[in-house]
């Protein structure tokens, strides 16, 4: 395959991007710089498209590209090679193609914006580490952009630094992330010690000898896990990702909703072979799974930011692919990512046109009414919620079919929570389109004099990813309606080791069907709910003093997780830290320091004292010497 | 027989008057003993057959710079009053170290006598004839380099030596 | 050879041009004939060719130094060229030829060859540092220079000549064949001098307790050659000495390490405890000099196969910061010459650049990661762990727990302290020169393995 070849070009191009961008800063208008930032995944866009078409069409399914030896040292050996494959080069898809259609819509976004170049610089530095992170073929590589992408989404979540909560934000999510990374880590020092090698080849190869449910198999697999947990945004250490919501909203859709997040889903999809030897770790994955999606579903049913609403969706939503994950479906739940990416993409994108448009409000109680006043905007965002809801034919339906009924087949009881929080999906998505584009107008007629619907460097993108959420389901239709998966046939090479080890979805097609039928029913109950509540009856959800008592309360409190955290992890560290400043600080450490500086004090008197100038001494100095090491050596 | 006399008559004068080079208080006086172990050491070379190195040392050495150290003297007009005196521990404590250095490698030579003497000597080893040859041959490339060592030494004399003209 | 045959042309070539009239093209033919070193050595890669029989060998490790040796000349001749002035011709033939002397060093087999490379060396850096002869610090500099070093001379010719009673061979693989055999040997006579040539060797390389030149000799020089010293002569100096040793009085390691061992200890607490207290930065530099001399010699005691690697990788680090310093320290000294390290101040504002490049070198010599100064110790000590020197590792990140406090205090000066605020402007090569070396030290600390395969393979 000669484009294979020229794979490190995908990721270097963003790269140059971000390192010109970064270099001429405000040498170049803003309108430059987001030619040069879209201009360059664009690039890589057309390159990942190369890249699968010749693997898609190719007999060799898997292509290892060495670049340079990066470290090497006694017997760890860590080369810096690309692998290419079924699974990388659809997220090379993913990320370069929502990316490019991201940063065109940013140009609009971020117009005018002072730190627009800067913007931009951010942008394609982060596309440039997501694609390190899914080209890799070791763990230090993927760790390598895992750290990177991090680091983005801290400079881009604090993108206006000079608010003070933006940047508590930025930093909430970086520490939460770093929590995570910890454990992922420890994972890769784990497996490095295990296997000797962080490449997954031979990781994969080695691991064919462990028995199923060895201890250290489970050990390597919940660290990672826990990696995962933080920068998927997973219970306990999601928190981070609602507040991550101040950044620019292309950053929300970008980082926040298509790519960074699902960086978890991904890595776990890739060490696949390891996640089947150990089945504890898999039913942890789903039950997290599960409990995330349900519990950030019930949350969004009540939050009033536009894009609080959308980033609880995400949590429930990437809790649905890690359920899939856990019940053995690696397919469905990469296939649930690239659906997820188009049409939460979408959404965040349509949320941020309307955010624009009234000129910066966030909250649904102050909209109403704009269907008819962004006539672009409204049908964007309805095809948004229809496939995030789950109404066939659009793109949502069918992965998330897919996943209910891996679950089902894992675990009934799993599979009524899910199904629950499918329903409560269907609802506040509604709610939300209900609120923010039927009823009247509920805002000031301040935004309602600067409305306008956003220019088509924004609409264009959005009309895009809308047809692409409309159709993007078609790529894996169910084979219980008698099409082919071709999502599935096109994974299989890379899912082919632990294919034998995870139990094969063993539904018969009459119950697929009846499930599919649920799933439906549930999104039109969903639906018909909102619709009664806040079309037929009109309702306003209350202002912020004036809330209903009860479940609600806690609900649009965000169960209060924050505060706990706040109460169980930070103030008793805030005690030891303070007990432990007052004792070990001062007695300990303090003392230990300052000895260790006197003791270099005094040495460097004593060089500077020896240093007299006078060289009769020096020689003398030299002769004593040598007459101390002839004699030392008994000569 | 004679030749051990000799030997032994040869190293006495080049030790005595290398010490008398340190410790005479005219400069002058040092010089001319520092020529007298010159001599003294060519005197050595002859022993060991090498007439050419006698005869180069001589030259070089006793001659050429000899009469440069004279003339710097000279020019620098040093005498008795400018020698700078050091302090008397400086002189003790030097005295001490270079005496234990002088035991320790006289200690470290002394198992040189273990060595197995070489079988047959070639007589003719330290003449020009077999100098000449052993130089172009086997080390023609020291040979060569060292001339890059004179011309740098050369070059940096004439450059510390050169007049300033364009000093501000 | 290549290389030793060009440079030694350059040097006659720059003799001339005073005659010819041919001094404007002086500089870029000097640039022109470095690279051109460069590329000839480069040709002999693999070779392993030996010349005039057997004095001298241009194995892998050989051609590596001499091109760290030449690339550390091309960068200098860009830094300090165009600022030499007065008795240009007789600098550039000079340090052409010290270069040669240097070239020689690294890849000689014969003691001979060691003896003159490192004679020819030492005296044009002799004649160098008094090269200011107005200034009374710079002929200090020099007298006080070519005494020390005349007197370390002799000890390195009395041990060769001992080694030569010994052993009957000036040739390192004679003399390694010689000691397989210690039954016919005298053992005392080998190891005095074996011990001679370390301790002159030590001197070379600026080691306690035979470091007291550096600090008066690196401040009293002038900058261009305090430059010269700290790179070319400390990569020829270490490299001849692991070469010799490695080669030649390899078996015997036993007896000799130890003693290195605390020389190397010594070094690395003298000189980073004394670079604490310095104000004048080439004053500091030459401390630290003195203490990465202790960092290198780990790596002559360890001698296993890692080391030779660690060494190169050491060493080039160690040059790449160092000449990016001077470069700095060079361009500030045209300024305002005091060289204090106060001279620095309000230099992140003055020239963001030569902060950047100056704040990236000392983060590098302090082996801060991700620089390459950090890996150049990581290999280091791994090598030294290999054969279980725990305590001399622990001494070395003693060690450089210390020198992080004056390397931050350069960095704190440039970019905290106030100073002036009047711009300093950066010609075209010094823009390269810099760029080139901070992203060579970044480089190669993110990827060390571009040099480290080279050795080895």
């Amino acid at each position: 395959m000669q484009i294979a070849t020229y794979a490190w070009l995908i990721a270097l191009i963003p790269l140059m991007g971000a390192i010109l961008l970064g270099l001429l800063g405000k040498k170049v208008n803003g309108k430059s710089a987001a030619a040069i930032g879209s201009a360059s995944v664009l690039a890589s866009f057309v390159l990942a498209l190369l890249i699968f078409f010749s693997i898609n069409s190719s007999t060799q399914k898997s292509f290892d590209i060495h670049l340079f030896n990066w470290i090497h040292s006694g017997s760890l050996s860590v080369p810096f090679n690309f692998l290419l494959d079924p699974l990388s080069s659809i997220m090379l898809l993913v990320i370069t193609g929502v990316g490019f259609l991201i940063h065109v819509y940013s140009y609009g976004y971020m117009k005018d914006d002072e730190g627009i170049q800067r913007f931009f610089a951010y942008l394609n530095l982060f596309i440039f580490f997501m694609l390190l992170l899914v080209l890799g073929d070791n763990y230090a590589v993927m760790f390598t952009g895992w750290e990177g992408v991090g680091l983005c989404s801290y400079l881009l979540i604090g993108f206006w630094f000079k608010n003070t909560n933006y940047n508590n934000a930025a930093k909430k999510a970086f520490i939460m992330n770093r929590i995570g990374d910890l454990g992922f880590i420890l994972g890769v020092f784990l497996i490095y010690n295990t296997f000797g090698s962080i490449s997954y080849d031979k990781v994969f190869a080695a691991a064919a000898g462990f028995s199923s449910g060895s201890s250290i198999m489970v050990a390597i697999t919940l660290l990672l896990f826990v990696g995962a947990m933080g920068k998927s945004a997973q219970i306990p250490l999601y928190t981070w990702l609602p507040d991550a919501m101040a950044g620019p909203t292309p950053v929300s859709a970008l980082i926040h909703a298509a790519t960074m997040v699902t960086a978890g889903v991904y890595m776990i999809a890739r060490s696949n072979v390891l996640y089947v030897l150990a089945p504890f770790t898999l039913s942890v994955i789903t039950l997290i799974g599960v409990c995330t999606a349900l519990f950030a579903a019930t949350i969004a049913l009540t939050q009033n930011d536009i894009k609080k609403v959308l980033a609880y969706s995400t949590v429930s939503q990437l809790g649905f692919m890690f359920a899939a994950l856990g019940a053995g479906a690696f397919a469905s739940g990469v296939f649930h990512l690239v659906t997820h990416a188009f049409f939460k993409a979408l959404l965040f994108l349509a949320a941020g046109s309307v955010i624009h448009a009234m000129s910066g409000e966030q909250d649904i109680r102050r909209m109403g009414g704009l269907r008819k006043l962004l006539p672009i905007t409204y049908p964007v965002f309805l095809i948004g919620t229809i496939a995030i809801s789950g109404i066939p034919p659009f793109a949502g339906f069918f992965s998330k079919d897919e996943i209910l009924a891996h679950v089902y087949a894992c675990s009934p009881i799993l599979y009524v929570l899910l199904m629950v929080a499918s329903v409560l999906t269907s609802f506040y998505m509604f709610r939300l389109l209900f609120l923010t584009f039927f009823g009247n107008y509920r805002g000031t007629k301040e935004h309602m004099h600067h409305m306008h619907e956003s220019p088509s460097v924004m609409t264009i993108p959005l009309m895009v990813l809308a047809l692409l959420s409309v159709l993007g389901g078609f790529i894996g239709l169910p084979e219980a309606w008698g099409a082919n998966h071709w999502l599935n046939g096109f994974l299989a090479p890379v899912f082919e080791q632990s294919s034998g080890r995870v139990n094969a979805l063993e539904l018969s097609h009459t119950t697929e069907l009846t499930l599919m039928a649920f799933a439906l029913a549930g999104a039109f109950i969903g639906l018909a709910i909102a619709y009664s509540k806040y079309i037929a009856k009109n309702q306003v959800p209350a202002e912020d003093n004036n809330q209903p008592e009860g479940l609600y309360q806690l609900s649009y409190n965000k169960y209060y997780v924050d505060e706990l955290y706040d109460k169980v992890i930070v103030k008793p560290l805030h005690k030891i830290s303070e007990s432990a400043i007052a004792f070990l600080e001062k007695n300990v450490i303090s003392r230990s320091v300052d000895s260790f500086g006197r003791i270099t004090l005094n040495g460097s008197r004593l060089s500077r004292n020896l240093q007299t100038g006078y060289i009769g001494f020096y020689i003398f100095f030299m002769v004593m010497a040598i007459l101390l090491i002839l004699l030392f050596n008994r000569i | 027989m004679l030749t051990q006399y000799l030997f032994y008559f040869l190293s006495f004068l080049a030790i005595f008057s290398a010490l008398l080079v340190v410790f005479s208080k005219n400069p002058v006086q040092s010089v001319l003993s520092l020529i007298v172990t010159f001599f003294a050491i060519a005197g050595h070379y002859v022993l060991l057959n090498a007439q050419f190195l006698a005869a180069v040392h001589v030259i070089v050495y006793a001659g050429a710079i000899m009469v440069l150290f004279l003339f710097v003297i000279m020019l620098l007009n040093l005498n008795e009053d400018s020698e700078p005196q050091k302090p008397g521990w400086i002189k003790f404590a030097a005295t001490i170290t270079g005496g234990l250095l002088m035991v320790v490698m006289i200690a470290a030579l002394r198992s040189a006598a273990e060595m197995p003497a070489p079988q047959k000597v070639d007589a003719s080893i330290g003449m020009i004839k077999n100098l000449g040859h052993v130089l172009f041959t086997d080390f023609a490339l020291p040979f060569e380099i060292s001339s890059l060592l004179f011309l740098v030494a050369m070059v940096g004399a004439v450059m510390l030596g050169k007049k300033e003209i364009h000093n501000p | 050879m290549n290389a030793l045959l060009i440079l030694s042309a350059l040097g006659i070539f720059a003799l001339l041009t005073d005659i010819l009239g041919l001094k404007k093209i002086l500089f870029p033919a000097s640039i022109v004939a470095l690279i051109g070193a460069m590329v000839a050595s480069g040709l002999e890669w693999g070779h392993h060719t030996s010349y005039f029989n057997g004095m001298m060998c241009t194995d892998n490790t050989a051609i590596l130094y001499t091109e760290l040796l030449l690339f550390a000349g091309l960068m200098w001749f860009l830094i300090c060229g165009s600022s030499i002035r007065e008795h240009q011709t007789e600098h550039y033939a000079i340090l052409s030829f010290a270069l040669a002397g240097a070239v020689v060093m690294v890849t000689f087999s014969n003691l001979v060859m060691l003896f003159l490379g490192i004679e020819i060396l030492s005296i044009s850096m002799y004649i160098m540092a008094g090269s200011q002869k107005d200034k009374y610090s710079s002929n200090e500099a020099a007298l006080k220079y070519f005494l020390m070093g005349s007197f370390s001379t002799g000890f390195l010719l009395f041990g060769i000549a001992l080694i030569y009673g010994c052993t009957g061979s000036f040739f390192t693989s004679g003399i390694a064949a010689a000691i397989q055999q210690p039954m016919t040997l005298p053992h005392g006579m080998l190891l005095a001098g074996v011990l001679l040539i370390l301790t002159s060797l030590v001197f070379k390389i600026a080691g306690f307790p035979f470091h007291f030149w550096a600090p008066d000799v690196y401040q009293g020089a002038p900058d261009t050659i305090t430059a010269f010293m700290a790179s070319v002569v400390k990569i020829a100096a270490t490299a001849a000495f692991f070469r010799l040793f490695s080669m030649a009085f390899g078996s015997m390691v036993q007896e000799w390490s130890f003693t290195l061992c605390l020389i190397a200890i010594g070094s690395m607490m003298i000189g980073n405890m004394g670079a604490v207290l310095q104000d004048n930065l080439k004053r500091m530099l030459a401390f630290s000099s003195v203490a990465h001399a202790g960092y290198m010699l780990i790596a002559i005691i360890t001698l296993n196969k890692f080391s030779e690697a660690a060494l190169l990788f050491y060493i080039t680090a160690y040059t790449l910061a160092t000449l990016a310093s001077f470069a700095i320290i060079i361009r500030v000294g045209q300024e305002n010459g005091n060289g204090d390290v106060s001279s620095l101040a309000g230099l992140g504002k003055r020239n963001p650049l030569a902060a950047a490049t100056m704040t990236i070198a000392m983060l590098s010599l302090a082996g801060i990661p991700p620089l390459s100064g950090f890996f150049a110790k990581y290999f280091l000590f791994n090598a030294a762990l290999q054969e279980n020197y725990t305590w001399l590792v622990l001494a070395a990140v003693a060690g450089t727990l210390i020198s992080v406090y004056y390397y931050f205090r350069v960095i704190h000066s440039m970019l905290i302290l106030k100073g002036s605020e009047e711009k300093i402007s950066n010609s075209p090569i010094q823009i390269i020169v810099m760029l080139v070396l901070s992203a060579l030290l970044i480089l190669l600390g993110i990827m060390p393995d571009l040099l480290l395969s080279r050795i080895g393979s």
